[in-house]
């Protein structure tokens, strides 16, 4: 039987196009140092670290989890690294999780990040070579496929990509402050992979973001108040296998469905009460509401065209401004992990839900294939009827 | 023609890296002929470092010149040197105790013969005329060799700094890649058909990845270059290091006839965007037989398209029903 865990220490940077102002060891220490700062600990309290970050050819660093060791306080202290694309972030957080479940570690930290200005990831997603589609031309195919196949109207798109950028405008970290940003904007910005616009998709960040993950006594003994992290589940396919559905994912609804399971979770949308999915390119908000239960087959664009998805909404997502405002992508999963942990901390600030118990972190990697979700709550044995 | 039993690709990219308030500072040093240090923990270290190394605790971003002399305490001789070491001729790798400082590192130094150095050789630091903010801008010799320079400081500090970082990678190809290229030269699509399902997938990976049984040449077959556009996007080209392509340009998934999985990432650059659709019939037309190449192709990537094929031609039949394709979309 798996131990309580919850979330004691949240750290982030600010998320920038460029950190020239720091190293990459000076960028993880921020966002370390500052998860400890929330829990009043120093590295001498942690008992083992785990790193994630995207594949090493974003910045050309190979295995950064050996240089980074000391600048994380891991001398004499176990580390290791998670490596699944762009869910990194939230399976590096289930690693965490993990290791506090085991009961072998008292107070795990989990750090990710990515310092996209030192390399091109279009570029590396493309092996280097010329021609590459990178993440926004693979995409956009699906994308297309979704819009097809559920008749949903164009606007949507735009619909959600100026919601999660308005939302950022209340998140001091995030990269994107568009403080003029309309459907008119969105509509009207450049087609740069047909149908996504430039500002339905995900910017370059910098940045990293650290958590402290504790025990049941460990969370008890913390001056702030815990996130516990009540279920998480990850699953993966094959990118390509004859009779693949990439749009309505057979391992997105798998893992979604041992998720609620874990949770004691029947009707994801009237018991959770925020979500921070992974959209790096607009419509997939729609597509992963569908992809992982929470909206009927072919109906998510209805639930983000009603503005069930809004901070306000029914089911608000991406109440931080979402990948689509900041994108460090290692980070970004283990930011939406975190942001739902502020939420029912309630130290979400300007964009807290109201009354946030029980909120979903997720992220999603490679072509659309890895997934890694968590449900955490402000109670330790929530009920849900 | 390509040699397909040795490919050599080079990946390469000039990375940048910010150097921070404690390594900027250094390298600003060495561009300056200077060797600079920061004390943590009661013991100096050159280069300086961001943090105590046993407790993680943030270092003081206070600096002290240390050198120019050194002492080796452990050395090996590099007699073969590469195109990216310091010296295009036989040198040294020493680790080397800067005077002032607690804590050594590893430096070239440039002793002409491996008698000339061995532990306990007292060497000095030398700098090199073109400098740019780099651990390459400074270098070690014996001291007897050492001569006085005099240095002109620069004016910026170094915040950033770039390394074109390169891996030649040289591999034969599998037997099954080795076989799909040969065919695509031939004019010819190769794919496998998995005796467990039958499904049929271009190129073949020699394996079937749902069933887990490999796939050998007894279970390969040439396909169809005719198919249906199952997928597409028209894709603004990113213009990173090393990108060709400048204008946007149809990329498509085409389900061929008689397989199971779409060929990917099919460029199409002579069919109107505003009559490209899922659904669409399509003919391959190919490159002249001189023409053909297989440079882009390897054990991972399948090389471009556009080497093989010249053109895709509407067929003009019949859409096929995009609802039939949703598996298919890539």
């Amino acid at each position: 039987m798996a131990k309580p865990c919850a979330v004691i220490g949240i750290g982030q940077t600010k998320y920038k196009s460029k950190r020239i102002d720091v190293s990459l060891e000076g960028l993880v220490r921020e966002a370390a140092l500052r998860a400890l700062a929330d829990c009043e600990l120093t590295f001498a309290d942690i008992d083992a670290i785990v790193v994630g970050k995207a594949p090493d050819a974003l910045e050309g660093v190979m295995m950064p989890e050996l240089s980074l060791a000391d600048a994380l306080g891991a001398v004499g202290k176990p580390i290791h690294r998670v490596h699944t694309a762009g869910s990194v972030g939230a399976s590096t957080a289930i690693s965490g999780a993990n290791l506090i479940e085991s009961g072998r570690y008292e107070r795990v930290l989990v750090v990710c990040y990515e310092k996209q200005s030192e390399g091109n990831a279009t570029w590396a997603l493309s092996g280097g070579r010329s021609g590459g589609q990178g993440a926004g031309g693979s995409f956009a195919p699906w994308i297309r496929t979704y819009i097809t196949r559920s008749g949903a109207p164009e606007h949507i798109g735009w619909k959600v990509a100026t919601k999660d950028r308005l939302n950022a405008l209340k998140n001091p970290y995030a990269h994107l402050h568009l403080k003029d940003i309309s459907i008119e904007k969105v509509r009207e910005s450049p087609m740069l992979w047909d149908p996504l616009h430039y500002l339905e998709s995900c910017p370059s960040s910098d940045g990293a973001a650290a958590i402290v993950l504790g025990s049941e006594a460990a969370a008890k003994k913390s001056p702030n108040k815990p996130a516990w992290v009540i279920a998480h589940a990850k699953r993966t396919e094959f990118g390509q296998f004859p009779g693949r559905d990439t749009v309505y994912v057979q391992a997105g609804v798998d893992c979604a469905t041992e998720l609620y399971k874990k949770a004691g979770i029947t009707n994801p949308r009237r018991q959770i009460d925020c979500a921070e999915i992974y959209v790096p390119f607009s419509w997939y908000e729609p597509m992963w509401l569908e992809g992982h239960l929470i909206a009927p087959f072919n109906e998510g664009w209805k639930m983000t065209d009603s503005g069930a998805t809004e901070l306000g909404g029914d089911f608000p997502v991406n109440m931080s401004g979402g990948v689509l405002s900041s994108n460090p992508i290692g980070a970004s999963g283990l930011i939406r992990c975190l942001e739902a942990a502020n939420q029912v901390r309630g130290t979400a600030g300007e964009y807290q839900v109201d009354g946030a118990k029980v909120a979903l972190g997720h992220a999603y990697g490679g072509a659309a294939q890895y997934f890694a979700m968590w449900i955490v709550s402000s109670e330790l044995n929530p009920t849900f009827n | 023609m390509t040699d397909l039993s040795d490919l050599i690709h080079t990946i390469e990219y000039p990375y940048t890296r910010s150097t921070g308030p404690y390594l900027g500072p250094f390298l600003t040093g060495l561009r300056d002929g200077k060797l600079l240090a920061n004390t943590v923990g009661g013991r100096t270290y050159c280069p300086p470092i961001e943090y105590n190394p046993e407790s993680g605790e943030d270092a003081p971003a206070t600096f002290t010149e240390v050198g120019p002399g050194a002492m080796v305490l452990g050395c090996t001789w590099v007699t073969d040197p590469s195109s990216k070491h310091p010296f295009s001729h036989p040198f040294a790798f020493a680790m080397l105790l800067a005077d002032g400082a607690d804590v050594p590192f590893v430096h070239a130094v440039d002793a002409g013969s491996p008698d000339a150095i061995s532990a306990g050789t007292r060497v000095v630091a030398q700098y090199r005329d073109d400098r740019r903010g780099a651990i390459t801008d400074v270098y070690f010799v014996p001291e007897a060799a050492a001569v006085d320079q005099s240095i002109e400081p620069g004016d910026e500090p170094v915040l950033i700094t770039e390394h074109l970082i390169s891996l030649v990678v040289r591999e034969p190809l599998f037997p099954h890649r080795r076989r799909y290229a040969e065919g695509l030269l031939s004019g010819r699509l190769l794919g496998q058909r998995s005796p467990v399902s039958g499904k049929v997938v271009v190129p073949g990976r020699g394996y079937d990845n749902l069933n887990r049984v490999p796939l050998t040449e007894a279970d390969e077959l040439f396909v169809s270059d005719r198919g249906t556009v199952s997928s597409y996007t028209v894709l603004t080209p990113v213009q990173y290091y090393g990108q060709k392509e400048t204008e946007p340009y149809i990329r498509c998934s085409i389900l061929l006839d008689g397989t199971d999985s779409p060929i990917i990432g099919v460029d199409v650059r002579d069919i109107a965007l505003e009559s490209f659709r899922v659904g669409m019939r399509l003919q391959a037309v190919w490159r002249a037989p001189a023409e053909r190449k297989v440079d882009g192709l390897d054990n991972r990537f399948g090389g471009s398209w556009e080497d093989v094929i010249e053109r895709w031609e509407p067929t003009g039949e019949a859409d096929i029903d995009p609802d039939s394709l949703k598996d298919y979309t890539w």
